[in-house]
């Protein structure tokens, strides 16, 4: 049936949990492409055979033309469910930028392995536009994603720190593992460098 | 008479604290989160509260440098904490609406004009990138009459490959006045005539699209 390996690659989408990746389906992605080019040659066939009997291909109702017809949605079928798995992916993408990191190193490779080269070259672009949105407007949008409760939050060091570090209100041996109970704007430049970790229930 | 004044009192404050630019962000970015399309940018509010923030942040400075007591310096670094949220917040909703109606914003001068300068810069740049990445992926592998990024193919006379926001999703919401049927497109007289003050009503966006525009009904 035409247009069904369109289906399953948008299948292939919904089927994965929401928010959460597959790998790039590049087998079924260019089966599909295939399948375009296939209807397009087709298409033009039928259109070429309409010319040659010299009949008004713009006009006539005729087997070819609703044959040249169904090519032709086929393609547009296809061609929707293509953007529509490279378009959801890109969203997806997307939204990495705001929960996970906005440098590709930054993504865990697991996430990197899924992504096709474009893709990645897209995380890239994309995740500059939203720096540069940032720096224009002076206003850090990647922190406090969750509403503050507390201005003091618990924390567990992750790294060694060294000794000594300066707080807004004291010095704290922040060594390693060792937990604190620290002001959130203290700690949260830590947090963002992966040097510690908000302890949180 | 006592309960009275106290009444008043009350009352007076209740309007003082919701006209504060604090309430005010607050309903502009309760109306942006539950809003399907993208609202006008609060372009003077939104300056006025980075202000307020640059003050606050700089008198709990002060507060600390002068030894007051800091339970009272934490509570005001509280109230710092959730205007900053509050704002960051509102911008990245609109950066997320933004991204996902990218080129249906971009190609209706209605929906551009309610955005920030920089995030009409954000929104072309985006169009841009993602424009050049389903070409890559898709849109040059297919025939040429099929590659356009905004129509199925060159037969369609309208760009029909553009996600539009669903403006005919439900929301909740709560006018702030009695709600006539001038205040309601025309279009819509059928099925919506009044609207209760303070009443929350769960309605179909486009319905409400004009009065929340008009600054007479909040979303909740």
């Amino acid at each position: 049936m035409y247009a069904r390996k369109g289906y399953e690659l948008v299948k292939d989408l919904a089927s994965g949990e929401k928010g959460q990746l597959q790998p790039f389906n590049e087998d079924l992605f260019n089966q599909v492409v295939d399948q375009c080019t296939q209807h397009y040659l087709e298409l033009q066939a039928l259109i070429r055979k309409m010319q040659e009997e010299s009949v008004d291909v713009r006009e006539t109702r005729n087997a070819d033309h609703y044959g040249a017809l169904i090519h032709h949605l086929s393609l547009i079928r296809n061609k929707r469910c293509l953007m529509a798995y490279v378009h959801n992916r890109a969203e997806i993408i997307q939204n990495f930028a705001w929960k996970v990191g906005l440098e590709l190193l930054e993504l865990p490779e697991e996430i990197q392995e899924k992504l096709s080269s474009s893709e990645k070259n897209y995380f890239g672009k994309h995740s500059a536009a939203l720096q540069s949105y940032m720096a224009e407007v002076g206003i850090d949008l990647n922190v406090d994603m969750v509403p503050p409760k507390d201005p003091y939050i618990k924390v567990r060091v992750l790294d060694d720190m060294g000794e000594g570090i300066l707080l807004s209100d004291k010095t704290a041996n922040l060594a390693r593992h060792s937990m604190h109970f620290l002001k959130r704007t203290d700690a949260e430049q830590y947090i963002a460098r992966g040097l510690m970790e908000e302890l949180t229930g | 008479m006592a309960t009275e004044e106290s009444t008043s009192v009350m009352d007076d404050y209740e309007t003082l604290i919701s006209t504060t630019d604090v309430e005010l962000l607050k309903r502009a970015w309760r109306n942006e989160k539950s809003a399907p399309e993208i609202l006008q940018f609060e372009a003077s509010l939104v300056q006025r509260i980075k202000e307020q923030i640059e003050l606050a942040e700089q008198n709990v400075e002060m507060f600390e440098a002068d030894n007051i007591d800091p339970l009272t310096v934490s509570l005001y670094q509280m109230d710092l904490d959730r205007t900053q949220f509050l704002l960051r917040s509102y911008l990245r909703v609109r950066l997320q609406k933004i991204e996902k109606y990218l080129f249906y914003i971009l190609k209706t001068d209605e929906s551009l004009n309610r955005l920030s300068r920089q995030e009409q810069m954000f929104a072309r740049r985006c169009t841009d990138d993602l424009g050049s990445h389903l070409d890559e992926t898709v849109l040059a592998k297919l025939p040429d009459n099929y590659q356009s990024i905004l129509k199925q193919s060159i037969t369609s006379e309208e760009d029909d490959m553009v996600p539009v926001p669903r403006l005919d999703t439900f929301v909740i919401c709560k006018a702030k006045q009695y709600l006539s049927g001038l205040d309601f497109e025309p279009e819509y007289s059928m099925e919506i005539t009044e609207m209760e003050r303070d009443l929350l009503t769960f309605v179909c966006y486009k319905f409400v699209k004009k009065p929340l525009e008009n600054g007479k009904i909040d979303l909740v």
